[in-house]
């Protein structure tokens, strides 16, 4: 006599949806040290740890560098040490420029004229390129 | 040497600036910070070198300017946009003359040029424009800027360029 067994169906285990992204970097031997030496001063057992708390940190200061305030140290004595990184300058919302008077000859706003109405502006020189994506 | 391009701050080492310009030198020295802080009519940025964040190197100063809709001569006004003509004024560039070809001037125009771009982008600007030594028009029009004619022959060159040429320069 057959026995009738029941198929017991496995559950998988729930797998993550979500897709973690790999990340790696080719470090300077000199960045490598840095890296190690700071893992064991903040006590961070693994890479994925130390890159996310440098995220962090980094995504602080870009939002702060975006609502214009400055980043600072402060020793004890109150001496002030501003963080000048050239990056963040480049979020930092430094653009209200003020407004001046210019003197035109009557040529030269016909000559500004000619050139602010053209269909097409020139093409962009290979100076202006680099100047651009430097 | 690692540069950094900031604003002009208070207490930036600026009176041993010297580009062989004592107009350019003078603006930095005695000007540059009270238009910016004070009299707002200018924005300063400096370049420094990290290791010696004090010590200015190289500026520019940029405004905003407009040329009233009526001041254009009539046969153009009816190709123009019915408003007042918004543009950047970059007034100063200037490069310390001890780190002269070392790229300065390169890295100032290009730190003028993207916070051009950007201020076009919040505010709305058509072009910059510049009043160039006579021996740097050169310089201005390998970065696209275009001679506006009329000006007097022995003063400096103002010259154009369009934001629209600037923006097709960026890395797509």
């Amino acid at each position: 006599m057959a026995l009738k067994t029941r198929k017991k169906r496995i559950e998988h285990p729930a797998v993550s949806q979500r897709r973690k992204t790999k990340f790696q970097a080719d470090l300077a031997p000199a960045e490598d040290r840095s890296v190690r030496l700071l893992k064991e001063e903040l006590q961070l057992s693994s890479n994925t740890d130390f890159l996310s708390d440098a995220v962090a940190l980094f995504r602080w200061a870009v939002s702060e560098r975006k609502l214009g305030h400055r980043i600072m140290s402060e020793a004890a004595n109150g001496e002030r040490k501003v963080l000048l990184f050239p990056r963040l300058e480049r979020v930092a919302p430094d653009l209200v420029l003020p407004r001046v008077d210019i003197k035109w000859t009557g040529r030269e706003l016909e000559s500004l004229a000619e050139l602010v109405s053209a269909g097409e502006a020139n093409r962009p020189t290979e100076a202006l390129i680099r100047a651009m994506r430097d | 040497m690692a540069i950094v391009i900031r604003r002009l701050e208070e207490h930036d080492e600026v009176e041993n600036f010297d580009c062989g310009d004592d107009a350019l030198n003078n603006y930095l020295k005695r000007h540059a910070w009270t238009n910016q802080q004070k009299s707002s009519i200018g924005v300063s940025y400096v370049a420094l070198d990290e290791d010696a964040p004090r010590t200015v190197l190289g500026y520019f100063t940029l405004a905003m300017a407009s040329v009233p809709r009526d001041a254009f001569p009539k046969k153009y006004v009816r190709g123009l946009p019915p408003y007042d003509l918004p543009l950047i004024l970059l007034a100063r560039l200037a490069v310390d003359r001890r780190f002269a070809g070392r790229g300065l001037g390169h890295a100032l125009i290009s730190e003028a040029l993207r916070i051009s771009l950007r201020v076009a982008d919040e505010v709305g600007c058509r072009s910059i424009i510049t009043d160039a030594y006579r021996d740097r028009v050169n310089w201005y029009a390998r970065y696209g800027f275009v001679p506006i004619e009329g000006a007097a022959a022995t003063g400096p060159q103002r010259m154009f360029l369009d934001m629209r040429t600037i923006r097709a320069a960026l890395p797509r």
